[in-house]
């Protein structure tokens, strides 16, 4: 339907173009009228056309107008069928309309309520998303907070860290001096520990001797027990055994006692027996006492006997010696008769020695009497003891069988007794002895017993004494070391904490200190890789330094060896300024001297003429008065005869007294005229020797000035050698040279001046400014200063050595000095 | 006080100086320049200057003379030579007006030397009888022996004690 439409309106539109008029897309009546009015318009337009197209233009119309009636029919009917397919289409449009418009509100209302759901949902998405969001934000926010303060906190961190990481040196220090400590703690705590089990062993291998030797104190208790019960036993047996022998010790004393009966008997028989003993021992003493009585008389008589034979030895000894001197006299009596035979003349010789030879005789006769004597008293007495011998040898012999009898009865007397006695004494000895015997096996075994029992009871008091107190030492032993292995175990466990703990420490430490370690040693390995590098760089900083060195080195030794060069090069031209203006000042000098010289030679020259002839007129004036001295005395000795003219001679006494005067006079002026000329004549020397001097050393000086390039001035001429007595002059060179240059062999005077110039400079500059104010004349001479810079040295001195003043100006004296010594050296 | 020390080259100045000051004999060398030292004697303290005598610094003496209060002229008294130089160096020196004031004191050294001259002859041979208006005094000494300084100081330091 629309489609159809759509192409009617299509061809509306096709030739609607051609009508010139607008076609609006909505085909209705109006269009058709706008059509007609438009073609009215069209006709309005052709009204100036001819009007004989009218006709055909009306027909034409009419045609049109006709086919436009039918097409109208058509359009109306067309129109009514569109119409009604209008209404239709309205209808169904409007059908459509509402379903549309329902649906629409439908949709409309559903989509409203859906985007109004949607809305709501959308705000409550939003809402809640906001609320996320900003939980989110919050959350961000509080991360960011939290991130920020992490940030400061790594931010602090990465300082501490910095901190750290300087500190981690001296934390490096400290944690290996803190290991090396905890180590060297470690180390004596496990000494300490190992000393301590080392002692808990001791101590356990003592609590286990001490349980070892408690057990066998126990056993030994238990064994002591037993001993004691067997010793009880022992004892109660040993007290059955007493009993038993207290009764066999009662039949025993029963026996003694008969046996005691027995022996009272055989004691009556012994007392009578002894009685007997006793009679025959006295008997026994008695005759012995007699044998001694005879044997001491016995004794003695053999004592004087052999007294006697002594002295009869002595005699005959005597008699011996005697004899002898007898025969020695004779024979020096027969040498002095001999010697009397021989020399008879000595007749009083003779008779003193017959004298003594009697005498000697006498003597002899003397003493053979007394031999005699003795021989007989000797013999008298010998004889008579020999008597008393025998009558004692017969006496000794009775008694000796006296006693012999007694011996023999007191043997058989003792024989008796002893045979009584020996059957006694077996009687006695045999019961005693059984007696003794039972009581010493009982009184044994009792003591025995009773020792064994009170020992084995004292041992076993103090065996149990010991014991127990060694039980006691024991267990305090014990008690004592189970403290002390509590203690020791206490300590131990304390110890062993402590090791754990100084263990887990050190680990931790350890830990610690590795991960330190290991940071240290990123850092020592970044830190060599720095040094390393920082070694390069200084290895080629030192070599670049050596270099610097060297080439500074270099530099300044060609520095010094230019300031060298420079001061070598001014001490040069100042040694050629000075020496410049040494030789001008010596030129001038030189100059001057000779001036001085010459008009002092000069001086000289007409003193000396003047002297001479002064010399001459004195010489020829003592001439005169030598002549008229001569005359005078002429004249004199002529009126020396004629005395008796007073008045002449007066006279002539007078002149002559003036004539002597003024002669001395004379004289005496003559004399010092000799001496001035002496002296002239010395210092006229000495004048010329210096000039002489001078004279050498000008020539000397001019080679040298000439090899001076600056130097071109003319040298002075050596002036004429004035002298006028070379002959004085040249013998006395040699001597004036060598007392000059005696000691130095500074001959040039030009370089003892130089010497001087240095040595007064050094001086002035070195020595206090008093001292340097007195150089100031010295200086200024030396370099030829003029007044103003001597004034001006002065004034500079003076001001430094005052307190106050100012400083004076260099007022044009330094100015001339550089344009006048320039001026003057060029 | 200034004083300076005069004479001839080896007369024994600088021995002499030194002698004074630290009481010793010194080496000495010859003396191109001068010595200055201080020397005190008797609490009276000396700046006491020791030219050089060699021939050509000799007429540098004059330099020194300005405020001299004293002279110390040395002669070798075995140098008969050259007394006679000795002499006119002397004249010459004393002719000097600033040298007027100056007390004079000739030391006739070298005594202990055989051929030395006595300080009469000396004195005659230098020309001092004839000064005037010159307070002078001659001493016969010995530098290396130390005699006769004494007596000389003593002189020299009462003329000046009694001229002030």
């Amino acid at each position: 339907m629309f489609a159809k439409l759509k192409k009617k309106i299509a061809e509306e539109a096709a030739t609607a173009p051609r009508t010139g008029g607008r076609i609006p897309r909505s085909a209705s009546k109006e269009s058709i009228t706008s059509v007609g009015a438009d073609s009215g318009d069209d006709f309005a337009s052709d009204g100036s056309s001819s009007r004989d197209d009218l006709s055909s233009q009306v027909l034409r119309r009419n045609d049109q107008v006709r086919r436009l009636e039918a097409k109208l029919t058509d359009y109306a009917e067309q129109l009514r069928i569109m119409q009604k397919t209008k209404e239709k289409v309205e209808f169904a449009l409007e059908k459509h309309q509402d379903s549309s418009m329902r649906k629409l509100q439908e949709q409309n209302e559903a989509h409203q309520a859906s985007r109004t759901k949607m809305a709501e949902g959308q705000t409550l998405a939003l809402e809640k998303k906001d609320q996320e969001w900003m939980e989110k934000m919050a959350v961000l926010e509080k991360e960011k907070d939290v991130l920020k303060m992490r940030v400061e906190e790594l931010t602090e961190k990465s300082l501490t860290l910095f901190q750290k990481r300087d500190d981690r040196d001296e934390l490096e220090t400290f944690q290996q001096q803190e290991l090396a400590k905890v180590k060297h703690m470690l180390l004596r705590k496990e000494e300490q520990l190992s000393q301590r089990e080392k002692e808990l062993e001791g101590k356990e291998v003592q609590l286990q001797s001490a349980r070892r030797s408690l057990a066998e104190a126990q056993g030994r208790l238990h064994l002591l027990g037993q001993e004691h019960q067997e010793f009880s036993q022992l004892n109660t047996e040993l007290e059955i055994e007493r009993e038993e022998l207290l009764v066999s010790r009662d039949e025993a004393e029963s026996r003694v006692r008969e046996a005691e009966q027995r022996s009272r008997v055989v004691e009556q028989r012994s007392r009578e027996l002894q009685a007997v003993i006793q009679q025959v021992s006295d008997d026994f003493q008695k005759s012995q006492a007699l044998v001694s009585c005879l044997e001491r008389s016995l004794y003695s008589l053999q004592t004087e006997h052999n007294n006697l034979k002594l002295q009869q030895h002595k005699a005959e000894v005597v008699e011996e010696d005697h004899a002898s001197t007898l025969s020695e006299l004779q024979a020096k009596v027969v040498s002095l008769e001999r010697r009397l035979q021989q020399d008879f003349s000595l007749d009083q010789h003779l008779q003193e020695l017959l004298e003594e030879k009697r005498e000697v005789e006498q003597r002899l006769e003397k003493a053979r009497e007394d031999l005699l004597e003795a021989r007989t008293s000797h013999a008298d007495t010998v004889s008579s003891l020999e008597a008393q011998i025998t009558a004692l040898e017969q006496q000794v012999v009775e008694a000796s069988e006296k006693i012999q009898r007694a011996e023999q009865e007191i043997t058989e007397q003792q024989e008796q007794l002893s045979r009584m006695q020996a059957l006694w004494a077996s009687e006695k000895a045999s019961l005693d002895q059984q007696l003794v015997v039972e009581r010493q096996l009982r009184e044994n075994t009792t003591d025995r017993l009773e020792q064994e029992k009170a020992v084995v009871q004292s041992e076993s008091h103090t065996q149990l004494d010991a014991v127990r107190l060694r039980m006691g030492c024991l267990e305090e032993a014990k008690r004592c070391m189970e403290e002390e292995r509590d203690k020791a175990f206490s300590s131990l466990q304390a110890r062993a904490e402590e090791l754990t703990a100084a263990r887990a420490e050190l680990s931790s430490r350890q830990t610690v200190s590795v991960e330190i370690a290991m940071a240290l040693e990123d850092s020592r390995k970044q830190r060599e890789e720095l040094q390393a590098q920082v070694g390069d760089l200084l290895k080629s900083h030192d070599a670049v330094q050596q270099e610097v060195a060297v080439l500074t080195n270099q530099l300044t030794e060609k520095e010094e060896q230019i300031t060298m060069l420079q001061n070598e090069l001014q001490a040069s031209r100042a040694c050629v300024i000075q020496l410049q203006a040494q030789l001008e000042g010596q030129q001038a000098q030189a100059e001057q001297q000779e001036a001085e010289k010459d008009q002092q030679l000069a001086r000289l020259r007409e003193d000396a003429v003047s002297q001479s002839q002064l010399l001459d007129s004195c010489q020829s004036r003592m001439s005169f008065l030598e002549v008229e001295v001569e005359t005078l005395t002429e004249q004199l000795q002529p009126p020396e005869p004629c005395i008796p003219s007073e008045q002449n001679g007066a006279v002539t006494v007078d002149d002559l007294h003036l004539l002597q005067k003024t002669n001395r006079d004379l004289e005496q002026q003559l004399a010092d005229k000799n001496r001035t000329v002496k002296q002239l004549q010395q210092r006229l020397a000495e004048l010329k020797r210096t000039f002489q001097k001078e004279l050498d050393q000008r020539p000397s000086s001019d080679p040298l000035a000439t090899s001076c390039s600056s130097f071109t001035t003319s040298s002075p001429a050596p002036p004429p050698g004035p002298a006028p007595s070379p002959s004085l002059a040249m013998p006395r060179r040699p001597t004036s040279t060598c007392t000059v240059t005696n000691t130095s062999d500074l001959n040039d005077s030009r370089e003892i001046n130089f010497e001087y110039l240095k040595h007064v400079v050094l001086k002035f500059m070195s020595c206090r400014e008093a001292e340097a104010f007195h150089l100031i004349r010295a200086v200024s001479v030396l370099l030829n200063f003029t007044r103003e810079e001597e004034d001006m040295l002065k004034q500079t001195l003076e001001y430094k050595m005052s307190w106050f003043g100012s400083k004076p100006s260099p007022k044009g004296s330094i100015r001339p000095s550089i344009s006048g010594a320039a001026a003057h050296w060029s | 006080m200034r004083i300076l020390i005069l004479g001839l080259d080896g007369a024994g100045k600088t021995t002499i100086l030194y002698r004074l000051q630290v009481g010793e004999v010194v080496t000495t060398i010859p003396t191109i320049g001068f010595n200055v030292e201080t020397v005190s004697y008797k609490n009276l303290k000396f700046q006491v200057w020791d030219l050089g005598g060699q021939t050509s610094i000799r007429p540098y003496w004059r330099c020194y003379y300005s405020n001299t209060d004293a002279v110390i002229y040395v002669v070798d008294s075995s140098d008969r030579d050259r007394m006679g130089i000795s002499k006119s160096e002397l004249v010459a020196m004393l002719e000097e007006e600033e040298l007027k004031k100056a007390i004079l004191v000739v030391f006739a050294n070298k005594q202990d030397m055989e051929q030395a001259m006595t300080p009469t002859e000396v004195a005659n041979a230098l020309g001092l009888p004839c000064l005037k208006d010159r307070k002078w005094q001659i001493f016969k000494t010995s530098a290396t022996k130390g005699t006769g300084l004494d007596e000389a100081m003593e002189w020299l330091v009462e003329s000046l004690k009694s001229r002030q």
